[in-house]
């Protein structure tokens, strides 16, 4: 027995794009060190409304001398985030983690190209910023990709900008950046890239990472997803966050989200299924 | 027993003897494994194993679960890795510690009952079984046996041939009278009764129009199905003499003690291990507390107690 259930307290709630927030908790420095793509799963204490947690993949984490910091982004998407962004600082948070399966990170690829779409961008920065910090040497390169509805809505900037790495923005209305979706701006680049030396990444709404999937298909390039589904336990026993993987002879198979993922290799989806 | 101040928690379930009357629910605690990091498995009366079937079981598709007002569907449908695989990889690993172990049972057909039955009675380790005749979730079987007083008793009945171990047999709440049921089960040479299982319900999203679950219905658990839960046990204890175990939307140690006071031998936890994966040692803790409070030493002096 190892493991606990956390009590985090709010110092930071704010909104940083539209109906977006940055949240950082102050947590007991037993919490141990996530991996980029781990997640927590979050409930506000007190309240039975609503009363399961929620899953948000970890955005930043810093060990200070005496507690660590925790930071998460989430968007406004109804009833639990909502309380949520409405949380003033000393508000307290009970935070089970870090859970799941993070990113396989590539030693040796020398491409490792990034693509978010959306809140996506909250689980690539911290890769991004842990690539960046721990891997990259002269031989690798960071090609980030970042897509968002409009200029308004696009996070992860903040971070990317602190990053060598090449990034290439996209929003859906060519508000800033590229126009277009994340998924085509990377088809037209996918060429620059030798499959064998690459490493893809990405996270982002279910359209995008199917889009993703079709735009691989048949090509040597191997690409890890993190996915999303609603979760209840965030541990594996409730086997409620199931997603269909490739079964055998065409039988139906699940795996779950949270114990088996959030990470998967993307051919390993059932994409037709989603 | 629990040792501290001259506390004695532990209860009988006919042959079965139990630490404290807490259990964790089918389906709710995975194999024991998925929590063994937040719970001392040791410190449990019991750990009740997600449903098994004879072959392994994909499940529904998803999306399987979704919050409602004090409660959540689930339509997992009956996903598990099979009553041999259980019993090789799950199995030696739930042996180690100091608790009960009791399989929870599923099939399709009389004789896939009988089978798992007999492969889990030769099985080192398991203490009892609990038979799942109610789960809503799947089309062919469960609902069918759990609904009608006649086939629940047949079941109770290939399952007691099979095996030495006591048996338990869990009731569906989605029937016209429970009684019937239990009294029916009680007959065909059940050890003991728990009950309630989910609540068949639905929920839908008024922007698709479509059901939140791809199954359409699921079942409901969690706090808001206490008072039908607790209505349920209350009913059932008054025709059988066999031990009855009450189950549905335990959060705390005060919601278990409804349970016991109605005069449940035990209880089990279930949709609150996933808001707190310690409520199990919570609500032992906080009967503990009870008891030194009321000064009474023996839990059994508390089952039961109900003044209606
Ligand atoms: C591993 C993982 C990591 C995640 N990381 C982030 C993150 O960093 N930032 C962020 O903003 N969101 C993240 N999400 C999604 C986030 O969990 C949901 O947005 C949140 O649970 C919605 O809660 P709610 O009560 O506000 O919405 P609800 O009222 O419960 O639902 C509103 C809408 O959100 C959808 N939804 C609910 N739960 C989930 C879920 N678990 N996954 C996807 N959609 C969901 C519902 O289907 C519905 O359409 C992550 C999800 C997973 C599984
Ligand atoms: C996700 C989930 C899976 C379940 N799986 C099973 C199962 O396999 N077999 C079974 O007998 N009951 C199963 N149940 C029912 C529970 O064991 C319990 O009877 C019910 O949830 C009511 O208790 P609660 O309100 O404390 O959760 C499941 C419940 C949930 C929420
Ligand atoms: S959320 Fe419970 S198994 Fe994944």
């Amino acid at each position: 027995m190892a493991k606990n259930i956390y009590i985090g307290e709010i110092f930071k709630n704010e909104e940083i794009a539209q109906d977006c927030f940055l949240m950082s908790v102050a947590l007991h420095s037993t919490f141990a060190e996530p991996q980029p793509g781990q997640f927590v799963m979050l409930r506000i204490s007190g309240i039975s409304e609503p009363f399961l947690a929620r899953p948000f993949s970890i955005y930043s984490f810093q060990r200070e001398t005496d507690f660590c910091r925790i930071d998460l982004l989430y968007q406004v998407v109804g009833k639990g985030t909502q309380i949520l962004a409405g949380l003033i600082k000393g508000s307290q948070v009970e935070i089970l983690g870090p859970l799941g399966n993070g990113f396989e990170i590539s030693q040796s690829a020398r491409n490792l190209v990034l693509i978010a779409g959306g809140m996506g961008a909250a689980p690539l920065s911290f890769l991004a910023e842990y690539l960046d910090n721990k891997v990259c040497s002269g031989s690798s390169k960071i090609y980030f990709y970042l897509g968002a509805r409009n200029s308004e809505t696009l996070i992860g900037m903040d971070k990317i900008n602190n990053l060598t790495c090449t990034a290439v923005i996209c929003t859906d209305d060519g508000s800033l950046g590229e126009k277009g979706l994340v998924t085509q701006i990377l088809a037209q680049d996918l060429k620059k890239y030798a499959p064998d030396q690459t490493m893809i990444y990405a996270c982002g709404p279910k359209p995008m990472l199917k889009e993703l999937a079709k735009i691989l298909q048949g090509t040597k390039f191997k690409c890890q997803v993190s996915l999303e589904e609603r979760m209840a336990c965030g541990v594996g026993a409730c086997l409620g966050c199931a997603v269909e993987v490739k079964g055998k002879k065409g039988m139906a198979a699940y795996k779950r989200v949270c114990a088996d993922g959030p990470v998967f290799y993307i051919d390993e989806i059932a994409w037709k299924k989603i | 027993m629990s040792g501290k101040n001259n506390i004695n928690m532990s209860v009988k379930i006919e042959k079965l003897k139990l630490k404290n009357p807490v259990m964790t629910a089918s389906g709710t605690f995975g194999y024991g494994e998925e929590y063994a990091d937040y719970v001392d498995l040791n410190k449990l009366g019991a750990v009740v194993v997600k449903g098994l079937s004879l072959k392994p079981r994909a499940g529904n598709p998803p999306p399987r679960i979704m919050e409602t007002t004090g409660g959540m569907l689930n339509a997992v449908g009956l996903q598990n890795i099979g009553v041999e695989a259980f019993i090789a990889e799950k199995l030696p690993f739930l042996r180690k510690f100091d608790t009960k172990i009791i399989a929870n049972i599923y099939g399709e057909s009389y004789d896939e009952y009988k089978k798992i039955a007999r492969k889990l009675d030769a099985a080192k380790g398991v203490h009892a079984l609990e038979i799942n005749i109610s789960c809503p979730n799947v089309q062919k079987g469960g609902l069918s046996f759990g609904a009608d007083p006649k086939t629940a008793a047949a079941v109770t009945r290939k399952v007691k041939d099979a095996t030495d171990l006591p048996v338990i047999v869990k009731l569906t709440p989605n029937v016209t009278d429970i009684t019937a049921i239990a009294i029916a089960v009680e007959k065909a040479g059940a050890d003991a009764i728990s009950l309630i299982n989910t609540i068949t319900g639905m929920s839908v999203d008024i922007f698709t129009r479509k059901p939140h679950l791809k199954n359409i219905t699921g079942g409901l658990s969690g706090p808001a199905i206490k008072p039908v839960a607790l209505r349920m046990v209350w009913q059932v204890l008054q025709k059988v003499s066999i031990p009855v175990i009450g189950i549905g939307g335990i959060m705390n140690a005060e919601d278990a003690l409804e349970f016991l006071i109605l005069g449940a031998k035990a209880v089990q936890i279930g949709t609150a291990n996933f808001i707190n994966p310690q409520a199990t040692m919570d609500v032992i803790a906080g009967i503990e507390k009870f008891m030194q409070m009321s000064n009474v030493a023996n839990i059994n002096k508390i089952i039961g107690t109900f003044k209606p």
